[in-house]
Formats: structure tokens, sequence, C-alpha cells
């Protein structure tokens, strides 16, 4: 079986989704400010392989980790929310099918608990 | 359209910031469209390219090929951008002065790879570090269970075949009444004491470049000569009972379980080959396996019985004695003998150091 990581052309590919993605986080009023003044490399890789670990790539993050690293961000549920819609909108762009892109936000959606934190 | 629209319209459109400035006063003279997003030129403030740059002077820029470079970060609004400047200077305007062309380009995509490209070699290098262990490990188990030219053969066919070996020596050991130790000792310190014996007959093996083929509960069976042929394989592997007979003698003045061993030794004919698919092993067979059990069998405690060719074979450099004919189960009447003692005569041959322990 082939997964969605190899179905969509592996890292070259999600990389570009990555950058579409943080584009849009940059622009947004809603969450832009959390990523004021950040240096993007490490977050844009860090991303660029959990992305492709919810797409069966290799790489894998534990929900401990996720927790550790938005721990005192106090991320909201409407952050959250606003977050996946970007992600989405970057996923259709990069022509990633309905299926598919239900299927990642599903993914996302189940580690929300270790996510939001307020 | 005339040209100089066009060339308006190129300058405004093209992925790069420019700007134009003098060479002497160093203040801006034109920029493009994008360069002002990046740098904002003060309509009243100075107009000098290094403090537009936010750099304290030009000549903290690097000179390479003639040219000034460096990179600069800017931030607008969230972003932060990393921005080439290339700046040289250019001797042929029309008017005979000479300016300088600052050219900038948005980096930070390139810079993001960069770090995504390291991050995934150190990630991969890590990965095959990884395997590398994993395989080494692999490739010692194996050598555990088969001789490592049955290995190599195993690594580059993917199979191997079995192999006929005219003449090797056998060595099989076992202990007298090891079952009835495991019932009356503690069975936890008596696997723990045959695998401390196990291990040390592991090590004279390999020291007299025998092969251990396989234990079987408290059996002990090795044998020199295969895979690589050697002329003294009866040398080797009587020098091998000789070292397992006095380990045992020494470890039985200090050990509280007393052990017995009973060791045939015979030279003839085996069979090597891997066998199973899943769990495979290499073994031995043929009459030279066969016969080598049969002596142990007749063994008296403690005593190593040898075969009449192993005995021919090993006659000018052990005391062997002849025991009596016996008839051997397969065999039909064997004559069959014993080393005598450790080593009685005087090895005389250049022999290495190890075996000096022999000579006593």
């Amino acid at each position: 079986m082939t997964t969605l990581f190899e179905k969509y052309g592996g890292f070259a590919v999600i990389s570009r989704i990555v950058h579409s993605y943080y584009d849009k986080v940059l622009d947004s009023d809603q969450i832009g400010d959390y990523f004021e003044s950040l240096d993007m490399k490490p977050l844009i890789e860090h991303q660029t392989k959990f992305i492709a670990s919810l797409m069966g790539g290799p790489a894998s993050f534990s929900n401990d980790m996720l927790k550790r690293v938005h721990a005192g961000l106090n991320i909201s549920r409407a952050d959250f929310d606003a977050v996946a819609d970007l992600l989405q909108e970057a996923l259709f762009e990069h022509n990633v099918e309905q299926e598919d892109v239900n299927s990642i936000l599903r993914e996302i959606e189940s580690r929300s608990p270790v996510i939001i934190s307020s | 359209m005339d040209m100089q629209h066009f060339n308006q319209m190129l300058l405004a459109s093209i992925g790069v910031g420019l700007a134009v400035v003098d060479v002497i006063s160093h203040e801006i003279l034109f920029t493009n469209p994008l360069f002002a997003t990046w740098f904002p030129v003060p309509e009243n403030g100075p107009r000098k390219i290094s403090c537009v740059l936010g750099i304290t002077d030009l000549n903290d820029l690097v000179e390479r090929d003639g040219c000034f470079q460096s990179d600069v970060q800017v931030k607008i609004k969230r972003r932060t951008l990393t921005i080439a400047v290339n700046i040289t200077q250019s001797k042929n305007t029309s008017d005979g002065h000479s300016v300088l062309l600052v050219e900038c380009s948005n980096i930070s995509k390139i810079k993001e790879l960069e770090y995504m490209i390291e991050s995934y070699a150190k990630l991969v290098e890590k990965n095959e570090r990884q395997l590398r262990r994993e395989k080494e490990r692999a490739e010692k188990m194996l050598l555990n269970v088969m001789p490592k030219a049955i290995y190599e053969e195993l690594k580059s066919y993917g199979v191997t075949t079995p192999v006929l070996y005219n003449e090797v020596s056998v060595l099989m050991l076992d202990f007298v009444g090891f079952t009835e130790m495991t019932v009356s000792s503690d069975p936890t310190a008596l696997v723990s004491e045959l695998n401390d014996i196990f291990t040390a007959f592991d090590r004279i093996v390999e020291q007299f470049g025998c092969e251990r083929i396989k234990t079987m509960g408290d059996a002990y069976m090795a044998v020199s000569g295969l895979p690589d042929p050697t002329t003294n394989h009866a040398q080797n592997i009587a020098r091998a009972a000789i070292l397992f007979r006095r380990y045992i003698r020494q470890r039985n003045k200090f050990s509280k379980v007393s052990w017995n061993c009973r060791i045939g030794v015979a030279t003839g004919t085996v069979i090597g080959s891997m066998i199973g698919v899943q769990k495979y092993v290499y073994d031995i067979f043929g009459p030279g396996v066969n016969l080598a059990a049969r002596l142990e069998a007749l063994s008296e405690p403690m005593e190593i019985t040898v075969c009449e060719t192993t005995a021919g074979l090993i006659a000018d450099d052990f005391n062997v004695e002849m025991v009596q004919d016996t008839d051997v189960k397969g065999f039909g009447t064997q004559k069959i003998f014993k080393l005598a003692r450790d080593v009685d005569k005087p090895i005389s041959h250049d022999l290495p150091g190890y075996l000096a322990a022999l000579s006593v």
C-alpha cells in the first residue's frame, strides 16, 4: 500500500505545502503573532517532518513531544482551528484530494488535546 | 511601447531589488519598487546606502570577485527575510560618472531549504549508523551459528551448497552424569557453569583454528579442516581436546560441582551444510561425526579417545596409547587409542607461544 507521503511525491512536495502554509500563517491576524520574530527555519523543518509523518512518511513525533513544544503557548481552540483551516487551504492549493485532506486533518484533530492549552 | 517605458516596467516587475548609488557620496539615486519594499528610503532622512541597508559602512561588506556581498536581515510585518545584497561598480554611464549598482535578492526560502537539507542529511546519517549497527549485530549472531566462509557464501549468493570434506577431524564431548546433575543441583547455577565452560571451549577452539559446530545440552562438537582445509586438522583438534581436559581439571580444583568429560576424536569424511530455512544452522554429518560420537560414548571419564586414523596422524606429536580392539557400532572392529597424558613428547617444532602451556 502506498502512503499519502509517497502518493504526493515525498518531501519535495510536502516542503512546498509547508511553505505555502507558513505564508498563510504569517499573514493571518488570528495566529500570525504567535510566529512574529521567530526563526522560521527550524519551524519549517519540523513542520515538514510532522506533516510527512502524518502522511505516513519517515519521521515520527510522539504526543509527548507535541505537548512539550506547545506548552505555555496558550493555544485556544479558535487558534487551533484557524491553523487547521490554513493547512487545509495549503493542501488544496497543492492538489491534495479532498479525501486525503480529510484524513490528514483527522490525524491533526486527534492530537488537539496535547496542543490546545487554554 | 517605447524602450524607456519598457525598461521602467522591467525594473518594477523583476524579482530583484535594485538601487543605483553615487560612487562618491554613497547617496541613493534610484530604487525600484521591490528595493523600496525591503529597504524604505526616508524622504528627508539620510539617503546613504549604508544607513538604508542597516550596515555601518560599505567597507563591512565582503569583497568577492570584485563586488561586495552581504546577507542582510529585514523584517517585513511578521516575516524576517534574508536578503542577499550584491554591490558592483558600473563605469559606463552616459555622462561618464561611475555608479554603484545594488542588487538585492530574497534568499529566505533558500536558507530555509538549506536548513532542511542539513537536517535531513543528519537524519539520514543517523539512520545509516543505526542500520550499520544492526547489520553488525545480525552478522555477529549469524557467525555464531555458521563458519565465516559459509556466511560469506550465504551473503553473496543467498544460498549455500553442501560440501563434502574428505578428511577433517571431529571432536565430540559430553559430561558424565549431566542428567543427574540437572536434577540434583540448582539449575540456574548449573547452566551458568556450563555456559562458562562452553565459552572457554569456544576460545580454545578459536585459538587452534577449529570451528565450534554446535552444542546440544551438555554435548559440544567442534571440527578442524573445514570450511578451509588444513593439513594439520588432527593436531589442531587434539590440542583443543587436551586443553578442554586441562581446563576442566583446573576448574574442578576450585568448583563446587565436579565436572567429568568424555571426549571422542575421529578423522574422516563429513558433509557440511546449512540446514533449515527459517531457523537455520550450519551442521555436519557423515562417518567422521558418527565415529567421533561412538568413541566419545566409549571413552572413560576424563579420557580422550581417538580413532586409528587420527592416532596415525598425531603419533609424532602426541603420546597416543592403544586401548584395545573394540567393536564400534556401525564401524565394525576398530583399533582405538587414547591421548595418554597431556603432552608427553617435547614439542620440538616452531610452535606458537601459546602452546608452551602444553609442554609441562
